[in-house]
Parts: structure tokens; sequence; C-alpha cells
């Protein structure tokens, strides 16, 4: 009798948790998933330059192995993915380890260091945009009164992508910074008491102790930088849109304009799942990393 | 002894040579960009730069002159408001399920938005939201801001959720206590705090958002964001306005941020690290 009663409580109960869990289900397949099937079928499509639509089969598919630009933005993305990285990860440590050393930061500092990656990326691409105006900018003004030559940055083809990972890596360095500041305060101390009692120099502590207990919260880094990384768009729509010519034309900012600038829809949604399965390819490749480098 | 001192002393000095070096570089920009938008024109874009100048308000009152700015604001802060709320509502009832039942991938079901192109959704959205005449709407920007929103609110508010012993549950549940009563009168006064660092990170990372907006809003419905493109102008030098647009813009997200700074870092890595 009592059994049948804790039954019937725990299937109202479990109805009740659907039911808290239902708008968010629902909100999320209607407004992703759906979408998603529907980008599935888009690709499949072909749109006239009068806005008709007929099947086109494997058509974007075949047309984006043969499509110059499309292999021309991987390349981008791909540069500019591992510039920005890597850049990001040896500064995000780095800082992450003088914050550490800093003991008593006083909070006003720590919203200083966050200040970067609250800001909109938009706002911070209006403002490197000013900065690093080849004729006006302080940028150039500061390279010159060291006596070095001046730089076009943005508007130059060859330098527009180490410029952008630059304006990017001032924004999220921080960030890296304080998600490897989280995995230092975590340490174990008593690591560091041993490797102080065989007297290890401060280097080959870092090298051989603090790093590979790190490892895991930097992958970590890595697969949240990834992820933004690798859909590129903000700051390289509102400084360069993609110019000079096609130089910082990555996958993303050419999906986004074969799609609403050119109203290729058929062949953006083709493009965009493209870039999709890499962003999931890379977060997969990197979650087996940390489960390798794991202690 | 007074060796080991003095290298620790040595230590201790290149590292707050390394803080400020860090603090300058990180701060410099943002302190550029707002002297900039107090400089008198013909400042702005002297060259060789001005440090000393007289500080004018010129600029933003240009902006608002010259531009629908206020406009453009009261846009940004309808959706962004309005798409935090939509979050809340969605998620925290779905954090609380989660949490509970341990059955998880409702919540990450969300995540998807997280790491799809937001191109990927915003070709569909547009191709459905023309079909049914909503493109410049409202409605269509404060639904797609949820899909930032609410991976946020839910994702912040789970370790929360899971710090509430178990048996603060049990207890109201002897008493008869239904599953929707206890979440709202027992839990989520016990998790506030996580509420309203989750209500900011939702709001700021909305503010934040530029792409859905540059397709679904029209001129009526522009946010500042997918305006900032009528700040910069043709090829004109009217950099004083232009980052009196951008201070302005960047100015409510580093306010909130600044709030809630020490409750951020475990927010902002949807819990992949504990702050």
């Amino acid at each position: 009798m009592s059994d049948t009663a804790a039954t019937l409580t725990q299937d109202r109960q479990k109805l009740e948790m659907a039911a808290l869990s239902a708008p968010a289900v629902i909100f999320t397949v209607a407004m992703i998933a759906f979408p998603v099937v529907y980008t599935i079928w888009l690709g499949f499509q072909h749109f006239s330059s009068t806005g008709k639509q007929s099947f086109a089969g494997l058509a974007n598919y075949s047309k984006l192995i043969s499509d110059y630009e499309f292999w021309h933005g991987l390349w981008v993305t791909i540069a500019l993915y591992v510039l920005s990285l890597v850049l990001q990860l040896v500064f995000g440590v780095w800082l992450a380890l003088v914050l550490f050393h800093a003991k008593r930061l006083p909070g006003i500092v720590r919203s200083l260091f966050i200040s970067p990656f609250m800001m909109p990326p938009v706002v911070a691409g209006m403002m490197w945009l000013v900065i690093l105006d080849p004729s006006l900018g302080a940028a150039n003004y500061i390279l010159q009164s060291f006596g070095l030559p001046p730089s076009d940055w943005l508007a130059s083809p060859s330098l527009v992508i180490p410029t952008v990972a630059l304006i990017d890596s001032w924004q999220w360095t921080p960030y890296v910074a304080l998600i490897v500041l989280g995995g230092l305060q975590s340490l174990p101390p008593s690591v560091y008491e041993a490797a102080q009692i065989d007297g290890a120099s401060p280097f080959r502590t870092f090298q051989r102790i603090t790093l590979p207990l790190l490892l895991p919260t930097i992958v970590t880094a890595a697969i949240l930088r990834s992820v933004d990384l690798l859909r590129f768009f903000d700051i390289i729509y509102i400084t360069t849109q993609g110019g000079p010519g096609n130089a910082s034309n990555t996958l993303n900012i050419y999906g986004f304009r074969v799609g609403f600038e050119f109203f290729n829809i058929g062949y953006a949604s083709a493009l965009m799942l493209t870039l999709t399965a890499i962003v999931f390819g890379a977060v997969l490749a990197f979650n087996r990393l940390r489960g390798a480098v794991a202690w | 002894m007074t060796d080991a001192a003095t290298t620790d002393h040595w230590i201790r000095r290149l590292n707050l040579v390394q803080l400020v070096l860090a603090g300058v570089l990180i701060m410099a920009p943002t302190v550029w960009m707002v002297l900039s938008s107090f400089k008198p024109s013909f400042e702005v874009t002297a060259y060789p730069p001005t440090l000393i100048f007289t500080p004018t308000l010129d600029n933003y009152v240009e902006l608002t002159k010259t531009t629908p700015f206020l406009s453009y604001a009261l846009n940004s802060l309808i959706v962004t408001v309005g798409s935090t709320a939509l979050g809340l509502l969605f998620g925290i009832p779905a954090a609380f399920a989660v949490s509970w039942t341990r059955i998880s991938w409702p919540a990450i079901l969300t995540l998807a938005a997280r790491m799809a192109p937001g191109t990927l959704f915003l070709l569909p959205w547009y191709v459905m939201f023309r079909q049914v005449g909503m493109i410049g709407s409202y409605t269509a920007l404060i639904l797609s801001h949820a899909v930032i929103t609410l991976p946020i609110v839910i994702w912040v508010l789970l370790p929360s959720f899971d710090g509430i012993p178990r048996s603060v549950f049990e207890a109201a549940q002897v008493d008869g206590c239904s599953v929707t009563r206890i979440l709202w009168r027992i839990a989520l006064p016990l998790v506030a705090s996580g509420v309203a660092v989750s209500a900011i990170l939702a709001f700021v990372f909305s503010w934040n958002y530029f792409l859905f907006a540059l397709v679904l809003s029209n001129g009526d419905t522009k946010t500042l964001i997918a305006a900032a493109f009528n700040f910069i102008g043709e090829g004109s030098t009217q950099w004083g306005a232009l980052m009196a647009a951008a201070t302005l813009i960047a100015l409510p997200p580093l306010v909130l941020a600044a709030l809630v700074q020490r409750w951020l870092v475990s927010g902002l890595t949807l819990g992949a690290v504990k702050g």
C-alpha cells in the first residue's frame, strides 16, 4: 500500500521535474534544434537571384570543394585561430602567475583586469581602429618614437591577421589568466613545499610541477577560446569586413556575406554547417586531450 | 639566510614590475578611448597625439545631435532586458530540475548555442522570421538573444543549486511541499546571489551581442551595437564622436561587471572552473 503511494509520489515528482525543464527544452528545440535541421535542408537548396528556391542535391557542397574563397577562408580561420590561441595561452599563463604571486590584490585591480573581455568586441574594434590608424594613430606614434618604422596594421594584407589576433588577445588574455589563476589556487601547497626542500629553482619548479598540474586547466581554457576563435566575427566585421581585399575573410565572415549580402542562403548554409563541424571536431579533440593530461 | 631574503625581495619586486606592465597594457587602450572622447575635435586627430588638453563634452553633444543615439540605446535596453528576463524565466526552473534529477541533457542542449557559429541559426531564422513578417520586431530580437542568455543562466545557477544540502528539500517534501513550491519558496531564496550574478552576466552578453541584431533589426529597432557602423561613417575622421559612442556603449557592461567581479570567474567558464 505504502509502496504504491511512494511510486505515485515519485511519478508525480518526475512529472513536475519534466514540467520545470519543459520551457527551456521547448525553447531550445524551437530556436536551435529545429533551425539547425532546417539549415541542413537549406544546404540542399538552390536560391536563384530572384529568390526562387529549388532542390540542388549536393551542388552546394561540390561548389564548396572547388571554391577558392572557401579554402582561403579556411586558411584565414585556422591561421587566426592558431596565432590567437598561442598568444592568449602563453600570456594568459604568464599573467595568471603574476596575479597569483601578487597576494591581497584589491577588488578594483581585479575589475580592471576583467574589463577588456566584459567590453563588447565591437567596441574593442572601434577603439583599436582609431589607435591603429596608419597615419594618425597612437600606435604608430609610439613605434616611431622608438625609432621603428610605422605599420599599416589593419590596412595591410599581410599584417591584418596578426593585428586582429593582437586585438583579440588584448581582449581575452585576461580571461584565460583568470581561468588559469583558478587552477593555480586549487593546486595542493604540499607539492611546492617538497620542491622547496629539494632546493629546486623557481623555473624548474614551474616546468616540472606547476605546468603539468595546470595542463587540464589550460586545456579547458583552450576549449573555451577555441569555440569563440573558430567562429571569429565581431572584431573583423567592424574593422575590416574581411579586407583589405579578402585578407581577413574568415569562414564565418564569408558565410555571413554569402548569406546576407548575396542572399545565397543555400550555399551559406553549406558553409556554416562545415564550419560547425570544424568547431565540434576541435572541441572533441581537446576533450580527448583533457582526458590524457588529467591527474 | 640573508641571501634567500634578498632573492625573495627581488622576486617580489620583479613581480610588481610585471604586474604594473600588464596593468598598463590592459588599461592603456581603454584610457585612450575615454580620453579621446573628451578631446576637442581638432585635438582628437592631432599628430603627434596629445595627452594634455581642455576636456569638453562636445563629442557627446554632437553624437546625440547627429545620430539617434538615445533611441538605439532604448532598443538595446528593451532587447537586453527582455532576453535576460526570458532567460531567467526558462533557465531558473530548468537549472533546478537538472540539479535535482542529475539528468543533464537539457542543460547540455542549451550549450549548443554556445558552440555553433551564430550564422548557423541566423540563416534559418532569417528565412522563418521573414515568412511571418517578424524581421525588425523586438520579439524576434528578444527571442534570438534569449539563445545567448539561457545557457548562461542555467550554467551559472547549476553549481548554486548543487550547493544546497539535499536534507533541506527532503524535509520540505516530508511536509508535503510540491516540487514547484520547493523551488520558489525554499531553493530560490537560498541561491539569490547566484540569480543576481547570472542575470548580470546574461545582461552583459546580450548587450554585447552583435551578429543577430545586424540582420534581424531594422531602422527602428536597431540596437547600439548593430548601429556601431553608423558611428564609424564612411572614411570620416569624426573620431571624437566615435570614441564617445564607444565609451557609452561599453559603460553598462563594465559597470555591471565591476559590481560582481568576485563571482564572475565560475560564471564565465560555464561551470568548467570553480572560481
